[in-house]
């Protein structure tokens, strides 16, 4: 069964006297199944914020329908709001009260009397806010004010849960805490998880993985069957001159890399051949490389190649561990 | 909506087992109004009681005003048929009402806070009915408005009015009403605002007339026809009428007058329509243009 079936969304923002109206999803179709955990990625303004402002009923869209565990969004809205749990991507916790309060008045708008308690316990563990409930969010931290938000959802053990970017600005620690924390118990409660992300490495155990871009679903599959897409293997230079040396690459090499901020990469490339290219580029080369290495696509490579956001991504993309984990021959 | 065989699979059940028709969840136990309004309400006025600016702002206005007008107006205060009576003691409900509804009104302005916050997008995907989030700010806004009022009601045995026990408990009711009234109206136009300046601004172009014409400054008998008819049709007058005459009679007297019932009847319907004002206006979504 699909938990979420999306068909055929647009939505467009009315536009004001000094701004025009804005397409920010354009007949997006995807479908969800139930228990599934499901990354949404894609570039800011993809329109990611703008569907889960629609899948949890605060934004009616221009046209298409959306079902949610059967139910119909637009005639009944009431039916699927206990099903579901949602992190904004903007904070939403009341900074007057303390961390105690925000949790309490979350589990009376969901009715969890009685079991407040040990869920409370249970939504807490794996964040640092133990021995700050008494605190008021407003004197904690960013990233502890997060992890309010995120201890809030998880109390409420919905059906489906949808976070947007729930990790912006926690410790790569607490990161992985959390995301383990969720993990396990989407797991354990089979929840339907939609959550988006720019970090991949919270993509790679992910059940499946989506991509947008401008408003459209540009691929939608499980991490390996997107990573076989870019290709079994790819090598990727770091060259001194990067423009000049694509050129090189062309000619001397008939091959054409792609972009991606100051490296070239030589996507798709047969395994065999991997190891002749970097010698050969090594050999006539060598004084304008300062990298050259073999790469497995990851999910980050996927994004690139999907979005077609090479160099202009790069730069506001989010610090990538995939670079360390490369296996590279430093020349 | 849900086959009774689906409905039977507990929401709470660790194995949850996915029917292929509709989630049972979508069968809500019962509607849980008053708990969630209740939690929200309590939220409002802990976070009142926690700004002091707040809460010696509203207290110190009202105050300042009864007794610098009242004191500089009593000489020349002669209404026909009202011989005997200070303006200090006229003005006493009529500060009482304009303490009810400023305060009621500007409680509202937390509404605008929280959106801007992002509180309440949190509170609108809870699943409760949206009449309760409603209810919440209104109950909220108006135990706020209620705590400063009561506070000027305990000037009332210094004022040497006839007043019964009885008449206390009605003038209270009739308090709570205006309360809940003059919040859900607040509710309703904050809803939609952007700013809290432009609240200020709006707010005080409603309210002054709607105080000023509720005979809380000066009496309703002898003024021009087009006045009278615009305080006939004021809530606020009705509301003060209320809150007023249970001073001077007990209850029993006062629930026996027509007048009495008929602006009291006017109240209710008044905070009747506003409530579900607000819910309709909370209930809308922002809609997606065609484009
Ligand atoms: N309230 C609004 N009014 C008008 N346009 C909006 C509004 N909110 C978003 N948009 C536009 O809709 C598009 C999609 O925005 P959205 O917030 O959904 O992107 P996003 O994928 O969540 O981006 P990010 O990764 O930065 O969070 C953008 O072009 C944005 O400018
Ligand atoms: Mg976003």
């Amino acid at each position: 069964m699909h938990m979420i079936l999306i068909r055929n969304l647009r939505h467009t923002y009315p536009g004001t006297r000094r701004q025009s109206a804005r397409n920010a999803l354009r007949d997006l179709s995807l479908e969800i199944p139930a228990g599934q955990f499901c990354i949404l990625s894609g570039p800011n303004g993809s329109g990611k914020s703008t569907l889960f402002r629609i899948l949890c009923g605060l934004a009616a869209p221009s046209s298409g329908s959306v079902s949610i565990g059967g139910h119909d969004l637009a005639t009944a809205p009431e039916r699927i709001r206990p099903l579901m749990g949602v992190v904004f991507q903007s904070p939403a916790v009341d900074k007057n009260l303390s961390v105690q309060e925000n949790l309490t008045l979350h589990a009376d708008l969901h009715g969890l009397r009685g079991t407040a308690a040990g869920r409370m316990t249970e939504a807490l563990a794996w964040s640092d806010l133990k021995d700050r409930l008494g605190d008021r969010v407003e004197t904690l931290s960013g990233g502890l004010a997060r992890q309010v938000e995120l201890a809030k959802c998880l109390m409420t053990r919905p059906q489906i849960l949808l976070l947007d970017e729930p990790t912006t600005g926690l410790d790569p620690a607490s990161r992985r805490s959390f995301i383990l924390a969720l993990r396990r118990l989407q797991r354990d409660r089979k929840m339907t998880v939609l959550m988006t992300s720019h970090v991949f490495s919270d993509a790679e155990f992910a059940d499946s993985v989506a991509i947008l871009r401008d408003g459209a679903l540009m691929a939608h599959d499980t991490p390996d069957r997107l990573k076989a897409m870019v290709g079994t293997e790819m090598v990727v230079i770091r060259p001194r001159d990067p423009a000049a040396f694509a050129t090189v690459l062309e000619t001397g090499f008939s091959r054409r890399p792609v972009r991606y901020g100051d490296e070239l990469r030589i996507e798709n490339i047969p395994p065999a051949e991997a190891v002749p290219l970097i010698a050969a580029v090594l050999d006539h080369h060598r004084a304008d490389v300062l990298s050259i290495g073999v790469k497995q696509p990851d999910l980050e490579d996927v994004f690139v190649h999907v979005t077609g956001r090479g160099a202009a991504f790069a730069a506001d993309a989010e610090p990538s561990d995939s670079r360390a984990r490369q296996p590279e021959l430093t020349a | 909506m849900t086959s009774p065989k689906t409905a039977a699979v507990a929401l709470e059940s660790t194995t949850v087992t996915l029917p292929d028709t509709a989630l049972p969840a979508g069968d809500l136990p019962a509607p849980r109004l008053l708990g969630p309004a209740f939690a929200l309400a309590r939220r409002e006025f802990t976070r009142f009681i926690r700004q002091p600016h707040r809460v010696i702002g509203s207290l110190g206005q009202p105050l300042l005003f009864w007794i610098f007008l009242g004191a500089g107006f009593t000489p020349s205060f002669r209404p026909p048929g009202m011989e005997g009576m200070t303006y200090m003691e006229y003005f006493y409900p009529g500060v009482l009402m304009m303490m009810i509804l400023f305060a009621s009104i500007f409680s509202t302005i937390t509404v605008i806070e929280d959106r801007d916050q992002g509180f309440l997008q949190g509170v609108l995907v809870a699943p409760v009915p949206r009449l309760a989030i409603v209810l919440g700010k209104v109950a909220g806004g108006s135990s706020i408005a209620l705590f400063q009022s009561f506070l000027l009601l305990l000037a009332v045995p210094f004022l040497g009015l006839p007043v019964t026990l009885s008449g206390i408990a009605l003038v209270v009711m009739a308090m709570v009403l205006s309360a809940f009234g003059y919040t859900a109206l607040g509710f309703a136009i904050a809803w939609r605002m952007k700013s809290t300046s432009g609240f200020h601004a709006i707010m005080m172009i409603f309210l002054m007339p709607l105080w000023l014409l509720s005979g809380a400054l000066f009496p309703t008998a002898g003024v021009p026809g087009w006045l009278s008819t615009a305080m006939a049709l004021n809530p606020v007058a009705h509301a003060l009428t209320i809150v007023r005459a249970p001073f001077y009679a007990d209850a029993a007297t006062a629930l026996a007058s027509p007048a009495y019932l008929t602006s009291l009847a006017v109240v209710v319907g008044w905070v009747a329509l506003c409530l579900w004002w607000c819910a309709s206006r909370v209930s809308r979504r922002d809609k997606g243009v065609q484009g």
